[in-house]
C-alpha cells in the first residue's frame, strides 16, 4: 500500500513537470558565466536576456512569453555537455543558445543533433561546422578575411606577415590569408604562430621587422597577445607597418590597450559599437539602460541577440515551436532580421548568415572609426561546402585543409 | 646572420629572462623558501596590476603607484597568511586545494569590481634603434629591475635579522621559538613578502601586458616551473633558470618559431627535472 501511495506520488508528481515544461515556450542558455572566460560569457548572456525581454516586450512569440534557463558552464569544458544533456532530457526546451570555444560547440553539437534541437552558435569562429541543428549567426574566418585582405593589399602593399595564435583559428585563419594573398596579388612574407601562453613578443617583433612587410596580420586571442599590439607599439613600429586583424574586437581588446597602441589599428568585424544606425542607437540605448555604461560592448553580445531574433521570427513564420517546422523555416532561405549591424540572412543551404563585414579603425578613445562597410557579406567557404538542404544528412566540421 | 639582428635578440633575450624572473620571484620566496605551493600567486599578480593601474588613474605618477601597489598586496597577502596558510603549514596538498580556492575567488572579485575590460592608460614608452632593428625601451629597463630586484632580497634574506629569522622559522619553528623568535609572525610577513613581489610584478610589468582578470596566468606556469627547477637554492638558482629557461627560448623563438620557443622550454625543463629530480640547486653549498 505503502509503496502504492508513493508511486502515486510520483507518477502525478511526473505529469506536473512534464506538464509544466510544456506550458511556455523555453529557450536554454548556455554560458560561462564565470570562471576565466566569462569575460566572453558575460556579455553573451547579457544579449540573450536583452534580446528576450525586447521580444516579450512585444507580445513575445506565438502570444506567449520566452522564459529562458540558464546553465552556467563556469568555463569547464566538461559542463557543456553535461548541461547540454540536462536541458535536451530533462527541461523541455524550444531551442538552445550555447557555447563560446569551438571545443565546446564541437562537444555539444552531436547532443543537439541526436534530440533535433534547433542549436545556436553566435561566436567569432574559424568556420566550417556543419549540421542540420546547427545555426550560425557570428562570422567566419572567411567571412571576415576576404574584405579584409582584399582592402589591406590595396591600402598598403602587398607583402604580408602573419601572426597568430596555435590553435585551429589561428591556423586556419592563416591558411584564408595565404588563399586571399594569393587571389588578390599579395604575397605572405612571414608567418609565427604562438601558444596562448606567451606573453613576450621580442622574438615575433623582430621577425617581422627583419621580413619588412607592408602590414601584418595580428589575430590575437585572449588577454595576455593583447600585450603583442602593446609591445609592437612600443618598439615604435606601428607608425610605418600597420596592424590589421580580424578578430581585434572581440574581447573588447581596443579597450584593454592603451589609447596610444590602439589608435590606428585596422580591424574587420560584423559590429562595432560606433555603427551609426537606428537600430544600434536603440540598442545601445536598451543596453545601457539594463546594464549601465560600465563596460564596452563587444560583438558576441549583438550576435547572440540576433540569434535569438532570428530563432522567434523562425517560430512566428513555423505557426509552432516544433523542432522540425523551426528548422525547416530558419533554412527557407529568405529569414533575415535587421540587428544593430544592419541586415542579418541566415543562409538556407549552409546554416551560417550573410551580414555586413566593417573595416574599422581604431581611435584613442578606445573605439572604433567605420571606414568601409562590405554589406551582405557571405559566409564564402561554407557556402561553397555545407549545403543541408541538397545534403540534409551532412554532419560535419569542414576545414580548408580536408576539402 | 647580420649583427644588429644578433643583438637585438640578445638583448630581447635578456629581457625575456627579466621578466620570467620578475614574475617568478615572489614565488621563489614563497615556495622556494617557505614551501608553501601558493596556486593564487598569479591573481596577486595580477591585483598587484589592477592596484597600479587605478591608483595611476586616480592621478597618482605610475612610478610611485608601484610602492603602493606592492604595500595593498603585502597586505592581502598578511591577511591571507593569517586566516589559511598559517593553518596548513607541512600540509602541502592542503594548502594547494585552499590557495586555488583562493584564486578563483579572486579571479571572480576581480570581475565584479572591475568588470570584463578595464581602460588602460597610456605609461611611458620609448624605443631604441640598433641598425635596422628598432626595441621598446622599457623591457630593457626590466633587466635592470630585475637585477636589483634579485640583489636587495638576497641581500634580505642573507644580512638581516629578519632574513634569519624567516629561514629559522621555516627549517626549525620549534628551535626559533625556543630563542624568541615570534616564528608566526615571522612567516605571516614572509609570505607577505612574496605576494608583494608578485604584486611588484604585476604592477612593473603592467606597461607591456593590459591588466585583465586572468593576466596572471600565462605567467603562473612558467614561473612555477623556473622555481621547480630552481630547487632549494631558491633565489641564485631562479635567477639561473629565468636566464636558461627563459632567455634560451627566447633565441630559440627569434631563430625558429615561437612554438620552438615554447618546446624548448618545456622540454629543456622535463630534462632538467628528470635529471635533477630535486632541482638544479640540490648539490649547491648556497643559502640562497
Amino acid at each position: 500500500m505503502k509503496t502504492y501511495i508513493l508511486k502515486r506520488i510520483a507518477l502525478s508528481l511526473m505529469i506536473f513537470f512534464a506538464g509544466s515544461s510544456y506550458a511556455q515556450v523555453k529557450i536554454g542558455a548556455i554560458y560561462d558565466i564565470t570562471g576565466d572566460l566569462n569575460i566572453f560569457g558575460l556579455q553573451q548572456i547579457n544579449g540573450l536576456n536583452l534580446a528576450v525581454e525586447d521580444i516579450n516586450a512585444k507580445g513575445g512569440v506565438l502570444g506567449e512569453k520566452i522564459k529562458v534557463v540558464t546553465y552556467d558552464t563556469q568555463s569547464a569544458l566538461n559542463k557543456y555537455t553535461q548541461f547540454a544533456k540536462t536541458a535536451v532530457l530533462r527541461d523541455g526546451l524550444d531551442a538552445i543558445f550555447a557555447g563560446l570555444t569551438s571545443s565546446s560547440r564541437e562537444a555539444m553539437r552531436p547532443i543537439f543533433r541526436r534530440a533535433n534541437m534547433p542549436y545556436f552558435y553566435s561566436t567569432i569562429y574559424e568556420g566550417g561546422a556543419c549540421d542540420k541543428q546547427t545555426f550560425i549567426t557570428g562570422p567566419t574566418a572567411s567571412q571576415q578575411l576576404k574584405p579584409l585582405i582584399q582592402w589591406a593589399i590595396k591600402k598598403y602593399g602587398p607583402k604580408i606577415y602573419i601572426m597568430a595564435p596555435d590553435y585551429n583559428f589561428g591556423t586556419i585563419s592563416a591558411s584564408w590569408i595565404n588563399e586571399y594573398a594569393k587571389q588578390f596579388g599579395g604575397e605572405v612574407v612571414g608567418e609565427d604562430f604562438l601558444a596562448l601562453t606567451v606573453t613576450d613578443y621580442s622574438p615575433t617583433i623582430q621577425k617581422i621587422q627583419r621580413s619588412k612587410p607592408d602590414f601584418v596580420v595580428a589575430l590575437p586571442v585572449g588577454p595576455s597577445q593583447v600585450g603583442f599590439i602593446e609591445q609592437f607599439a612600443a618598439a615604435g613600429l606601428k607608425e610605418n607597418t600597420p596592424i590589421v586583424s580580424s578578430n581585434y574586437s572581440t574581447g573588447n581588446e581596443q579597450v584593454l590597450l592603451s589609447p596610444s597602441a590602439g589608435k590606428g589599428i585596422i580591424a574587420s568585424h560584423v559590429y562595432f559599437m560606433s555603427l551609426n544606425t537606428p537600430e544600434n542607437k536603440a540598442f545601445l540605448t536598451r543596453w545601457f539602460d539594463k546594464y549601465g555604461k560600465t563596460d564596452a560592448i563587444s560583438p558576441e553580445a549583438v550576435t547572440v541577440w540576433n540569434a535569438v531574433h532570428l530563432w522567434a521570427k523562425a517560430v512566428e513564420k513555423a505557426g509552432t515551436t516544433d523542432h522540425t517546422a523551426v528548422i525547416k523555416a530558419l533554412e527557407s532561405g529568405d529569414l533575415h532580421f535587421t540587428g544593430p549591424n544592419g541586415l542579418v540572412t541566415m543562409e538556407a543551404g549552409s546554416h551560417h548568415t550573410r551580414q555586413n563585414v566593417y573595416i574599422a579603425e581604431g581611435n584613442d578613445h578606445y573605439g572604433f572609426n567605420i571606414i568601409k562597410t562590405f554589406p551582405n557579406a557571405a559566409p564564402n567557404y561554407e557556402s561553397q561546402v555545407c549545403d543541408l538542404i541538397a545534403n540534409p544528412k551532412l554532419a560535419k566540421h569542414f576545414t580548408p585543409s580536408t576539402k | 646572420m647580420e649583427i644588429d639582428f644578433l643583438v637585438t635578440v640578445l638583448l630581447s633575450s635578456l629581457s625575456s629572462a627579466a621578466i620570467l624572473l620578475i614574475a617568478a620571484m615572489g614565488l621563489a620566496v614563497v615556495f622556494g623558501l617557505m614551501g608553501v605551493i601558493n596556486l593564487a600567486h598569479s591573481e596577486f599578480l595580477m591585483m598587484g596590476a589592477y592596484a597600479a593601474l587605478t591608483i595611476t588613474k586616480a592621478g597618482v605618477p605610475y612610478l610611485l603607484s608601484i610602492p603602493i601597489a606592492v604595500a595593498i598586496t603585502m597586505a592581502i597577502g598578511a591577511v591571507v597568511e593569517i586566516l589559511i596558510i598559517s593553518r596548513l603549514y607541512g600540509r602541502l596538498f592542503d594548502t594547494m586545494l585552499a590557495t586555488w580556492g583562493l584564486s578563483m575567488v579572486l579571479l571572480q572579485l576581480a570581475v565584479l569590481l572591475f568588470g570584463t575590460a578595464t581602460p588602460s592608460i597610456n605609461l611611458p614608452q620609448f624605443n631604441i634603434s640598433i641598425g635596422d632593428y628598432q626595441l621598446a625601451g622599457y623591457p630593457l629597463i626590466l633587466i635592470g629591475v630585475a637585477v636589483i630586484m634579485l640583489i636587495l632580497i638576497y641581500l634580505l634574506m642573507t644580512k638581516t635579522t629578519y632574513g634569519m629569522q624567516a629561514r629559522a622559522s621555516i627549517q626549525e619553528p620549534e628551535m626559533a621559538q625556543a630563542i624568541g623568535i615570534e616564528s608566526s609572525r615571522v612567516n605571516t610577513f614572509t609570505f607577505a613578502l612574496g605576494c608583494g613581489l608578485a604584486g611588484f610584478a604585476g604592477a612593473v610589468l603592467l606597461p607591456i601586458i593590459p591588466a585583465t582578470p586572468s593576466m596572471g596566468m600565462a605567467f603562473a606556469v612558467k614561473s612555477f616551473l623556473a622555481v621547480v627547477v630552481a630547487g632549494p637554492v631558491a633565489l641564485t638558482g631562479t635567477a639561473l633558470t629565468a636566464i636558461g629557461l627563459g632567455g634560451g627560448a627566447s633565441i630559440t623563438a627569434s631563430l625558429l618559431t615561437s612554438v620552438a620557443g615554447e618546446v624548448f622550454f618545456f622540454i629543456i625543463t622535463a630534462v632538467l627535472l628528470w635529471r635533477y629530480p630535486m632541482g638544479i640547486s640540490a648539490k649547491w653549498r648556497r643559502k640562497l
